[in-house]
């Protein structure tokens, strides 16, 4: 049944209510939208809504079912009303059946925002003195002078300086106020592409980010204060940009951009902007724009340099496949953790990033294409290579499917301390580098010591019979050698789970 | 022989411990280049996990080199 319809009755808000009551459901929470008796400065004294119900009632459907999914609700259903309303009416009507009350509260406000923002649906006023005139209540329909009713107050944010730019004006802005734009990761590169976005008055911004805000953030993600330890990114991001820029809506996705989500929230958004920090992350976001056919902004950082590429899946251009090999695994170059990194970095490279963003919504010229920018912030120079579109991929890019495209957590990791691992007759293998295995050498006898990148290089031949075990700092490299070795044939090939940190101690 | 440019960046940087050099080399093309300054310099990427350009576009490996190519050896790079 869809969770969405009109009547052109009046509602009943306690019957609704009570045909979704629910034996599992601890929190019940409802929106009414009512007909108040005066709009910008004018005595209403009634109004009519008209819909186009065929669209309306589809988009309402699945804004219901994409909140009760998003939510994990039991239930959640929406009611417009249309025809004639007296002062004091039920217009809509949102109720949510969840298990808990946070959940409730939240589906309840995304559905109302939703509806207000995305239905088509018109409201005729009728005002004192007898006249009336026609409100469109949907997103961008230039309600009064550019207000949009939907999200706040759009005017108490300010774009008045941005707005003066000959090449963006008043109808830029309105683009970028139309614009979803979906920001992988809300690390550094992420705070920085985030509060520029925000700032810049992108009406949606849909931050996907799985992992918890830690003080060893905090140096280069000021988007988050020292009371959001432990907080998921998502959330704490939303929350302050919603208080910086209340005229914009922030969609929090605590989730991790994965093959099962990639695809929706590509085919959600106008442009993708990839600042997550590992080369599984960045190919998925690469594979779901061309997917897609959605631009995407990447960028990397490492220690004082950056790389930003602009992936053009819209309009036939160059892909990170095209540029980086099918070895390009995660673990070879170091993270923001082992590899250290400063503030300005990302917030350079994601301040680029959330440039050409505004370039590819605004339609701006000198967009970044084909091309890999190279930045050193150590001799302050930059570097524009050409990146052309492999010649083998004629349609779609041949490579996407191949072994990078699903890298969901299979039978390939061992959880065990190491020293039972060993007692059941894994061959170990460690693939840290030598100071690392001097600096803290295995608790085990009779391992190997093979570098990472020698296996990388083909130069390490396996028996064939033997199950092997590679070991690393985290489980990390570990991981990332033992797929690539499974893609070349190698099945009796595991990695250590959680690395040395979690299974390196004694038993 | 041919006299080119280099030019590293991220891990390739710190192993060679500069940024930038000239060489005069042998290298018919940018894969000899790179074994013989991997064998210098101690490079721990395999060539197949890092990519050229020549003269600022990526390049093949076996291409010819040329007498003043710059040559920019470059690794992929994650953090975020």
């Amino acid at each position: 049944m869809s969770g969405f319809s009109f009547t052109q009755a009046a509602i009943d808000p306690g019957a609704l209510a009570a045909g979704m009551a629910a034996p599992a459901a601890g929190g019940f929470a409802a929106f009414e939208g009512r007909v108040r008796d005066h709009n910008e400065g004018r005595r209403v004294t009634g109004l009519e809504y008209e819909a186009f119900e065929a669209l309306a009632l589809d988009e309402g459907a699945r804004i219901v079912a994409e909140a009760k999914r998003r939510h994990g609700v039991i239930d959640a259903r929406c009611v417009h009303r249309l025809g004639a309303l007296a002062i004091g009416d039920v217009a809509v009507w949102v109720g949510v059946a969840a298990r808990h009350r946070a959940e409730a509260f939240a589906a309840c406000r995304e559905i109302i925002d939703e509806i207000k923002h995305r239905l088509p649906i018109w409201k005729k006023e009728h005002y004192e003195g007898g006249d009336s005139g026609w409100v469109n209540c949907e997103r961008c329909a230039g309600h009064g002078q550019g207000r949009d009713p939907v999200h706040g107050d759009a005017e108490s944010f300010d774009y008045s300086r941005q707005v003066a730019l000959p090449e963006v004006g008043e109808a830029g802005q309105r683009r970028l106020r139309q614009a979803t734009v979906a920001v992988i990761g809300a690390g550094g590169l992420g705070c920085a592409v985030l509060s520029s976005l925000a700032g810049a008055g992108v009406g949606t911004l849909v931050v996907v980010d799985h992992d918890v805000v830690e003080p060893s953030n905090l140096h280069r993600q000021p988007l988050y204060a020292r009371s959001d330890a432990g907080r998921p990114k998502a959330a704490a991001a939303a929350a302050r940009l919603a208080d910086y820029n209340p005229s914009i809506r922030v969609l929090p996705r605590a989730e991790r951009f994965a093959a099962g989500n990639a695809d929706a929230i590509a085919a959600g958004c106008d442009v993708l902007v990839d600042c997550s920090d590992n080369f599984a992350t960045k190919f998925l976001v690469n594979d779901a724009a061309q997917r897609a056919r959605r631009p995407a902004v990447l960028a990397s950082v490492h220690q004082y340099e950056g790389q930003l590429q602009v992936v053009r899946a819209d309009a036939g251009g160059s892909c990170l496949r095209c540029q980086w090999p099918e070895a390009t695994r995660d673990g070879l170059v170091g993270n923001c953790e082992q590899a250290g990194v400063i503030g300005p970095v990302p917030a350079v490279l994601g301040q680029l990033q959330a440039m050409e963003t505004l370039k590819l919504l605004l339609g701006l010229p000198g967009q970044l294409q084909d091309e890999v920018l190279l930045v050193d912030l150590l001799d302050c120079s930059q570097r524009r290579i050409r990146a052309p579109r492999d010649p083998r991929c004629a349609g779609a890019c041949a490579r996407i499917g191949g072994a990078d495209a699903a890298r969901e957590p299979g039978a390939l990791e061992v959880a065990l301390p190491l020293v039972e691992a060993a007692a059941r007759g894994f061959r170990i293998i460690d693939i840290r580098e030598p100071e690392e295995c001097a600096f803290a050498p295995l608790p085990v006898a009779g391992q190997q010591a093979v570098p990472m990148a020698r296996f990388l290089g083909g130069a390490i031949e396996l028996d064939a019979e033997g199950r092997y075990l590679l070991v690393c700092a985290h489980g990390v490299r570990s991981r990332a050698l033992a797929e690539w070795l499974r893609s070349q044939g190698r099945d009796n090939v595991w990695s250590l789970s959680g690395g040395l940190e979690r299974n390196g101690a004694g038993s | 022989m041919p006299r080119v440019q280099l030019r590293y960046y991220a891990l390739l940087r710190e192993q060679a411990g500069r940024t930038a050099e000239t060489v005069d080399s042998r290298a018919r093309t940018p894969g000899e280049l790179y074994a013989e300054l991997a064998a210098r310099h101690g490079f721990r990427l395999a060539q197949a996990q890092v990519r050229v350009a020549v003269n600022s576009a990526f390049a093949d490996w076996d291409r010819a080199l040329a007498d003043g190519d710059e040559v920019v050896f470059i690794p992929p790079v994650a953090g975020g």
